[in-house]
């Protein structure tokens, strides 16, 4: 098995940075489209660095919720990130290792996780250096593709209208990909009442209600199921 | 600078990088494998995830058949993408394509 480093981490990370960059450059859109200014949309690029929640703050705070409601919203939503870190270390065996995980493990994204255990199942041995090379681009990607959508404004795809159909259904293409990625049998009922729960809650009193009372009633949901 | 929006960002990223980072310094020990919190901790991200799929797909949702063809070219082309690739990040750039087209083509 070949130990990866740096470099390896690097090429690794180009698939992720193609996909990071148009994803990001619709948040950066979609921010500035919302109201906020290009500085505001690529500081939460740059302080959340998780993309799901970062078009749900975006949602939240432009209806006017509450900031500890939404800030909460977000937290819960992230949660599954605690689980990612011990799993790579578990999958990374004897070459385990932490010392320098305050400065990469921020980088440990949905989709740089999933690259990084891939390479570890494919019988590649785990490094920090290649944990580095694997998340610096992402990173650089996902900022940087922020800032540059956030200014080139929401006018900027209005002589092209099938363009902004498409970055318009990548937020739905993303969490229906992110969906996919984590169903898992047990976790069946939780979508379910979910989705339910949202629907009924947007029909009956707003899209906000019905996003919140839809994470509460499926992670209930999860919690009560036996 | 918006301040709730600055506060909203410094509290969610604070909170993520502390998810990221500090279980995996403690190792695969570090969280619970069974019990209400376990089942808490699995819940909550297919349960945020189901309500913003949602959420973002209710407004497009309509009776014009057009519109359903498009939106459902965009839904199965991520299906079909994820399966035969397993990414997220293919499968989203493909469905986006895939739904541009469709409004560019039917549209």
């Amino acid at each position: 098995m070949s130990r990866s480093g740096f470099p390896s981490g690097l090429a690794a990370a180009l698939p992720i940075v193609l996909g990071y960059l148009p994803i990001a450059f619709s948040f950066g859109v979609a921010a500035t489209q919302t109201g906020f200014t290009p500085v505001e949309a690529t500081a939460l690029s740059l302080l959340i660095y998780a993309g799901a929640s970062q078009f749900l703050a975006l949602a939240l705070l432009s209806s006017g919720a509450p900031v500890l409601i939404t800030a909460v919203t977000l937290i819960a939503m992230n949660l599954r990130h605690l689980v990612y870190g011990p799993a790579l270390m578990k999958a990374a065996g004897d070459d385990a290792s932490t010392r320098r995980v305050w400065a990469w493990g921020f980088g440990l994204t949905d989709e740089v996780f999933g690259q990084a255990l891939g390479a570890l199942a494919r019988g590649q041995r785990f490094s920090e250096s290649y944990m580095f090379g694997l998340g610096l681009p992402a990173y650089a990607a996902w900022v940087g593709g922020t800032a540059i959508g956030a200014l080139a404004g929401g006018s900027a795809l209005d002589g092209s209208p099938a363009i902004g159909a498409a970055l318009g259904f990548m937020l739905p293409a993303l969490f229906l990909a992110l969906l996919l990625s984590l169903i898992a049998r047990p976790q069946v009922p939780v979508i379910v009442v979910a989705a339910t729960v949202t629907i009924a809650g947007t029909f009956a009193i707003s899209g906000t209600a019905g996003i919140l009372a839809g994470i509460a009633a499926g992670a209930a949901a999860g919690v009560i199921r036996r | 600078m918006n301040t709730d929006l600055l506060i909203v960002a410094v509290l969610a990223g604070l909170a993520n990088y502390a998810f990221r980072v500090l279980p995996t310094r403690m190792g695969s020990s570090a969280l619970p494998q069974t019990g209400p919190l376990a089942r808490f901790l699995a819940a909550t991200g297919p349960a945020a995830i189901a309500t913003l799929f949602v959420a973002s797909i209710l407004p497009a949702l309509s009776l014009v058949p057009r519109e359903i063809a498009t939106l459902a070219i965009g839904v199965a082309s991520v299906v079909a993408i994820y399966f035969i690739s397993r990414s997220v990040v293919a499968a989203t750039l493909a469905g986006s394509v895939a739904y541009g087209l469709a409004v560019y083509l039917l549209g």
